[in-house]
């Protein structure tokens, strides 16, 4: 494999919350620059933690990286507090609070701090032509938007940061169908257009692969299978556990059998 | 958060966004305004102009509150203890070293600044009320010190401050300390609103609304807020000099748990969040006393009940705070916006949306 460095790596990483429940078990997920990622997995699989452990969020809720590695354009970058991560490049949407409810649409883009080098004025002017939705509302409180509009603004401020890696936690949840694809066509936009790369945790397992590049399926705090989402769609556990396909009943057992058919794939 | 203009007015840059004075009308009511300030001890009684001093003085020390809770929503009941602080500093300074206006301020500020650090590192753990009671021995801790001394050197009844000279004038005419307590007034108020229409002023109204989106998008948090602690003690601690300098007269009865309460109210009754409010809270605030006081002496029979003023007061003062919570909980200047957007667009009754 000679392929170029990954934007990210994260490699074998571990997570511990409060040094003794273990949430991530040698976790390795790549992100190769100008690519869409997504990561599926039921509830509790430690999808969510995965973004938290790259973001430096898990350092606020007492956790942390006990072993292996997150490196980022070359540079170890685990267990460093967020706002550092957000400055070189890193920007994280959350699944929920993810905008200031106290200030105007215009105010929530203006309170970030860009990236070093980075032209913010431009960077802003791109977010009102992405979303033009936002423009209309410049000066409305953000606390009185509705759920998809709060996803377009807290999608906009983190383009003020003047990412070159997005992580959205679960960009469909509580939004209609609709409003869903067009965020969805707007992020793509945001990768042809500012060439960012995006890690994408999702519910969604058909939204997520018809976004990806790249998929990678979690249980229980591993990575038990990967691929394009061509090759995803053909698994049959993928099939019956996540697009809900009708192929023969299994027990919950079988699923072991996604650690197995990772060997398939490697 | 921007309001209405009257029509006709365009933002054609970003830059105007961030304008003080952004329309004519505004440009032309600062001039008005400025204006009045300047007749206004050439007409005023000895007793307004005192009144009119002492709404100078809380101004400084509103203002700052409203940055620290009004902004970065950091509550704070340690207010009358900053400037306790900044009234002891300068009175030492002035009673053992007789040093001047001019060293004895910044000299408040800087201990207000170290204080204001010791005690904004605990709102790095705590929030809301835990954070009000750590702020409240901050209180306790200065106001004993401040006792300490005072017994120390034999001083009970309080220190003696001789009146500050500047540019060669002593501050003892009522117009002088006028002009004096304006100009610094004017300076924190401009120096508030300059700041929060910085990066600082940004991330302080960004972590109010909401911390964990303000780490995200690249805020450090922690610094923001002890920086706020800092900056807000600094400002609270000058005006406690000034307070020190303009009674001439350092004592720490003057600086009761009842003082913090006071300056809250300031910003309660102002409006959270506007410097216009801290203005106009501190006015209100200061000047209610007074009006109780003399329309008590208007009602029939008002001399037998002069004994009963200070029940009275602090009677209709807690009124007044619970009236404004129910009724008007934007305070003073919510209802300045309602009365001039009910102008702007008139005939007109269609609210404008938020």
């Amino acid at each position: 494999m000679s392929a170029p460095a990954p934007l990210l790596r994260i490699d074998q990483i571990e997570v511990a919350y409060h040094r003794v429940i273990t949430a991530l078990q040698g976790v390795s997920v790549d992100v190769h620059a100008g690519t869409i990622v997504a990561i599926l997995g039921t509830n509790g699989a430690g999808k969510t933690t995965t973004l938290r452990a790259v973001s430096g969020f898990i350092g606020l809720d007492d956790a942390r990286v006990t072993s292996g590695r997150i490196v980022f354009e070359g540079e170890a970058i685990e267990n460093q507090p967020p706002h550092r991560i957000t400055t070189r490049g890193i920007v994280l949407v959350p699944e929920r609070d993810k905008v200031f409810p106290n200030l105007t649409v215009a105010e929530n883009l203006e309170a970030t701090v860009t990236r070093p080098g980075s032209d913010r004025r431009g960077l802003i002017d791109a977010v009102w032509e992405l979303f033009p939705a936002l423009t209309r509302l410049k000066r409305r409180t953000a606390g009185l938007l509705s759920g998809g509009e709060r996803q377009m603004l807290a999608i906009g401020s983190a383009l003020v940061c003047g990412p070159r890696l997005l992580l959205v936690d679960e960009l469909s949840q509580g939004l209609a169908p609709r409003i869903v694809d067009d965020i969805a066509d707007r992020l793509r936009q945001v990768r042809e257009r500012m060439g960012v790369s995006v890690l994408l945790v999702e519910q969604n397992a058909e939204l997520a692969l018809s976004m990806a590049d790249h998929g990678y399926i979690m249980e229980n705090g591993r990575i038990v299978l990967d691929g394009t989402p061509a090759r995803l769609r053909e698994h049959a556990d993928v099939q019956e556990f996540y697009l809900g396909g009708t192929g023969e009943r299994r027990s919950y057992r079988e699923v072991k059998q996604y650690r197995r058919s990772r060997r398939w794939f490697g | 958060m921007p309001q209405p203009h009257s029509s006709g007015y365009f933002r054609t840059d970003y830059a105007d966004d961030w304008r003080l004075l952004q329309t004519r009308g505004q440009r032309g009511a600062a001039a008005v305004g400025l204006v009045l300030a300047c007749v206004f001890p050439l007409v005023a009684s000895a007793f307004l102009l005192d009144l009119a001093n002492q709404v100078l003085i809380a101004v400084v020390g509103a203002v700052a509150l409203m940055l620290l809770t009004g902004y970065a929503g950091q509550v704070s009941l340690g207010h009358a203890g900053l400037m306790a602080a900044g009234a002891f500093t300068t009175g030492i300074l002035a009673r053992e070293t007789g040093a001047p206006f001019w060293i004895a301020l910044p000299a408040s500020g800087a201990v207000g600044a170290l204080i204001g650090f010791l005690f904004g590192l605990p709102s790095l753990r705590l929030r809301g009320l835990y954070l009000a009671v750590s702020t409240l021995a901050l209180h306790f801790i200065v106001i004993h010190a401040g006792q300490e001394y005072e017994t120390r050197r034999g001083l009970s009844s309080g220190v003696v401050i001789d009146p500050p000279s500047l540019f060669g004038a002593e501050l003892v005419d009522p117009r002088l300390w006028y002009a004096a307590l304006f100009v610094c007034a004017g300076a924190a108020v401009l120096f508030a609103l300059n700041l929060l229409r910085s990066r600082t002023g940004r991330a302080w109204r960004a972590l109010h609304g909401r911390e964990p989106v303000a780490e995200a998008l690249g805020i450090p948090v922690a610094g923001a807020k002890v920086s706020a602690f800092v900056i807000a003690s600094t400002l609270t601690a000058m005006s406690g000099s000034l307070f020190a300098y303009y009674r001439g007269f350092v004592s720490s009865e003057a600086f009761s748990l009842f003082l913090t309460i006071q300056y809250v109210a300031m910003i309660i009754i102002g409006g959270m969040g506007s410097i216009l409010g801290a203005v106009l809270g501190a006015a209100f605030v200061t000047l209610f006393p007074y009006l109780i006081e003399m329309a008590l002496a208007q009602l029939p029979g008002g001399a037998s009940m002069s004994s009963l003023v200070f029940a009275v007061n602090y009677a209709a003062f807690g009124l007044v705070m619970i009236l404004f919570l129910l009724f008007e909980p934007q305070g003073l200047v919510g209802i300045w916006h309602r009365l001039r957007n009910w102008f702007l667009l008139w005939p007109f009754r269609q609210r404008p949306l938020k």
